[in-house]
């Protein structure tokens, strides 16, 4: 089934909508034999919002729900997070929708040993970009055709290739002292008030019991002042070094408006100057922070 | 509640010099939980320790702390004398106070200062140490050897002699290694095969020998006392039991004269595809190169040689075969590769005639060489004089830095070999003569007395005497006698590069089959260069002979004999004892991302399903491996939910050593 595509070269497309129509109603169908036949028992994607410019995830195990799916600039959700939820991993076999950004999630979990190939469908959508206006992430993404799917929807768009340019955002701060750093931190991480919704919305914070819920010894701080709120805030950086896949969705649900993609594409750009490497491009990839290349540079090692 | 028993150690002036030894005695007796401390000038020593015993009954102590040397140096000692007196010995640990603070400290108020705080640290974490039990593992007597040159010959016959199953793998052809291209050996003159070659037909003979000639070992799996080594048999196209070795396909070969370059006689002559290597390879039988026979690279050929064949042993449908073999050691005994002589391009090596290689020139000596044992030019006439070049890419910071040790008697001996054989003048080129050994320089000052010439000094170029007259000529040396101060150009009608050892070209690929490490230069490395010199860092894994570094043959053999004592040292027991300090998982939050198998330098982490009533698989979790385990952390370091400790110093210990600094 994989890399079957679905062809749509003669629908309409316009710039701001994501899926046609035509690959709209190809996407509710499919999801509708899915059901019918069995294949899962589930299937993962948008709907409508309790509000009008509003999205919202889908949970659909009626195949008569399936026509409720769908896809435009509102869909930015990653809805990879969902498949880290103990429901979900007992749910058996299920589809999941997913663009560009989401699927490198998948790539990721696989190679985390996180889901299973054999339990999951990948419904992937061609993207050019969500949000109004459109996202930061969508500006320079270059995972329009998402790496890994079962059935694409959508005319593929060829993905850029990656390179230091990509990285934009980090610009801004690279310009900065370490002084002016510092004081830029402060203040934005001042406003943590440690409920942990970046890592709740992240697909790929799958420890079951996060480091900061440890109290025998307790590495982190629980306590919401300055340096609880960097013990916090640098321990979700480390060990998402090499593993994000920046859909910004910490940032997004951040209640306090901290700028977290900032320090999630710092260390992404830094890996994939060291190492060439951005994370969820292939479930077969080595990851570079777990994985030692004999001839790999050491000169940390003084 | 805690009994802790703190002594602090004066190392003699060591310890004591730099730091203030009774003020921290007199601060530890103020900790929570410490309810003896005392100072001593040894406390490694007889009255030391009984002092340690006597405090150990006396005050019923809990735990342990010395503050002394490094763990490395007496950590055993003191766990030995915590366990005889009656404590679990995991219970007693080593803070070091010398090598990590009084030897790299002058201030004294700053040495005692850091020597508190590492003592009161030690003193947190015993407070948490937990008796442990050391771990038993199994054992399979029987032992791997890797190279069939002298070291593995020798390391095999020791074993087997002992009466244990030896598995002798060999990449080529036969065995016999470097040792059988020689010609004679320093410094008795002995002849190289005679004293060879009735260990090779031993090792052939041996019972509880298993000989895999033309193999390689493909992989390694397992640990101390049980591993399990796949082994990659070559077809040889000739069947190994049948054949005598009675010659008949050679000569019977669609090629009519030898063709191709002998690898035996480092090129000096040449072989047809099928051949035996050499009159007394082992085992004896012919072997057919899969690269040059015309059958096996064309699939057309008269197929002359198995017309020719009496005992119908050529079969050209054998297949590649892999076979599985448990063993419970290894030794390496992969030997080493020569200096390439083209990387000198100013010695002219394939450029110049009559310019060889030192193996070259031992295939030449040697009765059963290409010109049995006559010194010849490439013109066929015997040459009037011999230059022999030492260091040549040793010794040189443009080459290889190290010296390669044998290379000074080897050339003395071909020196002497060529004016025994020969009426050429011999000139050796020398930076030094380094004649260390047993009968060494004596060998030295008689071949001066023969009248070889030995000059100091590096040559700089060899070129033709006479420029562009098509290789015709003598040689020209240009050097320069370092004793005199003179520049010389000195003419030879034949140069000897002596070469120097190099790791093998395999080295790389065979450090990462047997995990284990390589020296700066590319030589194996030794656990210890002093103490553990055929030890390496994977126990159960041993190294001997030119895979180590350079040497020659007795160094070579004790080498071996002291491996195989080491494997019969392991093997004689029944159950193998570990350090019980390895990692644990905490299944209930592991997570399976398996973050830590990847890390794992001793491939420790297994994969354990967790099951429910009916058998349904719900998740996998890591599960370690006691037996290969060695407790050394970074699975605990890169675990991101910290579900993994290691026993014996467990992240809480870690934690509350912090807090108290």
């Amino acid at each position: 089934m994989l890399g079957v595509m679905v062809d749509v070269s003669d629908a309409e497309t316009t710039s701001t909508a994501n899926a046609t129509f035509r690959e709209l109603s190809t996407l509710q169908s499919f999801a509708k034999k899915l059901l019918e036949s069995g294949t899962v028992k589930m299937v993962i994607g948008y709907s409508q919002g309790y509000t009008s410019d509003r999205a919202m995830p889908a949970f659909i195990t009626d195949p008569e729900k399936a026509s409720s799916l769908i896809f435009d600039k509102r869909c930015f959700h990653n809805l990879t997070m969902y498949l880290k939820t103990a429901e979900i991993k007992c749910a058996g076999k299920i589809a999941i929708v997913v663009k560009g950004c989401d699927a490198k999630a998948l790539n990721v979990l696989l190679l985390e040993n996180q889901i299973k190939r054999e339990n999951l469908v990948i419904l992937g959508l061609v993207c050019i970009g969500v949000g109004d206006p459109t996202l930061e992430k969508c500006r320079i993404c270059n995972v329009n055709t998402p790496p890994i799917y079962d059935e694409l929807f959508g005319k593929p768009v060829p993905n850029k290739e990656w390179t230091s340019a990509t990285f934009t955002r980090v610009k801004e701060l690279e310009g900065k002292s370490q002084k002016e750093l510092w004081e830029f931190w402060v203040n934005e991480f001042n406003r943590c008030i440690k409920c942990y919704a970046c890592r709740e919305v992240c697909p790929i914070c799958t420890c079951t019991r996060c480091i900061t819920d440890k109290n025998q010894p307790q590495w982190v701080p629980t306590s919401p002042h300055s340096m609880g709120n960097f013990h916090w805030n640098l321990t979700r950086a480390f060990h998402l070094a090499g593993r994000c896949i920046g859909c910004d969705e910490c940032e997004r649900s951040c209640p306090a408006d901290i700028p977290l993609s900032l320090v999630n594409w710092k260390l992404i750009k830094q890996v994939f100057e060291k190492y060439g490497f951005i994370a969820g491009m292939s479930p077969d990839d080595l990851p570079p922070m777990s994985t030692y290349v004999e001839g790999e540079e050491e000169e940390f090692i003084k | 509640m805690a009994r802790i028993g703190v002594f602090i150690c004066h190392c003699g002036e060591n310890i004591a010099r730099t730091v203030d030894v009774v003020s921290v005695t007199e601060v530890a007796r103020t900790w929570p939980g410490v309810v003896y401390a005392e100072d001593y000038r040894f406390c490694c020593s007889d009255p030391g320790q009984s002092i340690i015993r006597d405090a150990i009954k006396e005050h019923n102590l809990t735990g342990l702390v010395i503050s002394a040397c490094s763990p490395k140096m007496h950590e055993k000692t003191f766990r030995n004398l915590a366990k005889a007196s009656g404590m679990n010995p995991y219970l007693c640990e080593c803070s070091n106070i010398r090598e990590q603070c009084s030897w790299v400290h002058h201030d004294k108020e700053v040495g005692t200062e850091k020597a508190i705080d590492l003592v009161r640290m030690m003193v947190e974490k015993v407070r948490m140490n937990h008796p442990l039990e050391p771990i038993e593992a199994p054992v399979t007597k029987r032992v791997l050897v890797v190279g069939a040159g002298i070291a593995g010959i020798q390391a095999s016959l020791d074993l087997a002699e002992a009466g244990l199953e030896v598995v002798l793998v060999e990449r080529n052809p036969s065995i016999g290694g470097h040792m059988a291209q020689l010609s004679e050996t320093f410094p008795t003159l002995d002849c190289s095969m005679c004293i060879l070659s009735p260990k090779m037909s031993a090792v052939k003979e041996h019972p509880d020998i298993k000989l895999l000639t033309y193999s390689e070992v493909e992989k390694v799996e397992g640990f101390i006392g049980n591993y399990t080594v796949s082994i990659r048999k070559k077809p040889r196209y000739v069947i190994e039991d049948l054949c005598v070795g009675c010659n008949e396909c050679v000569t019977h070969c669609v090629f009519k004269k030898p063709k191709f370059p002998d690898e035996f006689n480092e090129g000096l002559g040449k072989r047809k595809p099928v051949y035996i290597p050499f009159p007394q390879a082992t085992p004896q039988g012919a072997f057919i190169d899969p690269e040059t026979c015309l059958q096996l690279t064309t699939g057309k050929c008269k197929q002359t040689c198995v017309t020719a064949c009496p005992k119908d042993c050529i079969d050209f449908e054998m297949v590649e075969e892999i076979e599985e073999v448990e063993v419970g050691a290894i030794i390496l005994a992969t030997g080493f590769g020569t200096y390439k002589p083209e990387l000198l391009p100013q010695y002219g090596y394939g450029k110049l005639d009559n310019v060889y290689t030192s193996l070259q020139m031992e295939r030449m000596l040697s009765s059963s060489g290409p010109t049995e044992g006559e010194i010849l030019l490439k013109d066929g006439t015997a040459p009037k004089t011999v230059g022999i070049i030492h260091c040549a890419g040793s010794r040189d910071e443009n080459a290889n830095i190290w010296c390669s040790k044998v290379c000074c008697m080897y050339s003395l001996k071909l020196a002497h070999l060529i004016q025994e054989f020969s009426e050429a003048q011999v000139f050796n080129f020398y930076i030094d003569i380094r004649a260390a050994g047993k009968g060494y320089e004596e060998f030295y000052l008689k071949v001066i007395e023969e009248n070889v010439m030995v000059l100091r000094g590096r040559p700089a170029l060899i070129e033709y005497e006479e420029q562009g007259n098509n290789g015709k000529g003598n040689l020209l040396v240009h050097t320069e006698d370092t004793i005199s101060g003179t520049k010389l150009v000195v003419p030879v009608d034949m140069v000897v590069l002596s070469l120097g050892f190099e790791p093998d070209k395999d080295a790389v690929q065979l450090a990462k089959t047997f995990n284990i490490s390589r020296s700066p230069e590319g030589f194996f490395m030794e656990r210890h260069v002093k103490l553990a010199p055929v030890a390496t860092t994977t126990d159960g894994v041993y190294i001997v002979g030119g895979c180590q570094g350079p040497k020659d043959i007795p160094e070579t053999v004790a080498q071996a004999s002291a491996a195989a004592a080491s494997v019969l040292g392991i093997l004689s027991k029944d159950k193998l004892i570990r350090e019980p300090t390895v990692a644990r998982v905490n299944e209930l939050n592991c997570i399976g991302c398996f973050q830590c198998e990847k890390v794992c330098p001793y491939s420790a982490i297994e994969h354990k399903e967790i099951r429910d009533h009916d058998g349904n698989l719900i998740r996998e979790v890591a599960l370690v491996n006691d037996s290969l385990c060695h407790g050394c952390g970074p699975c605990a370091a890169i675990c991101p939910s910290k579900c993994i400790d290691v026993d014996g110093i467990t992240e809480e210990q870690i934690y509350s050593q912090l807090a108290v600094l």
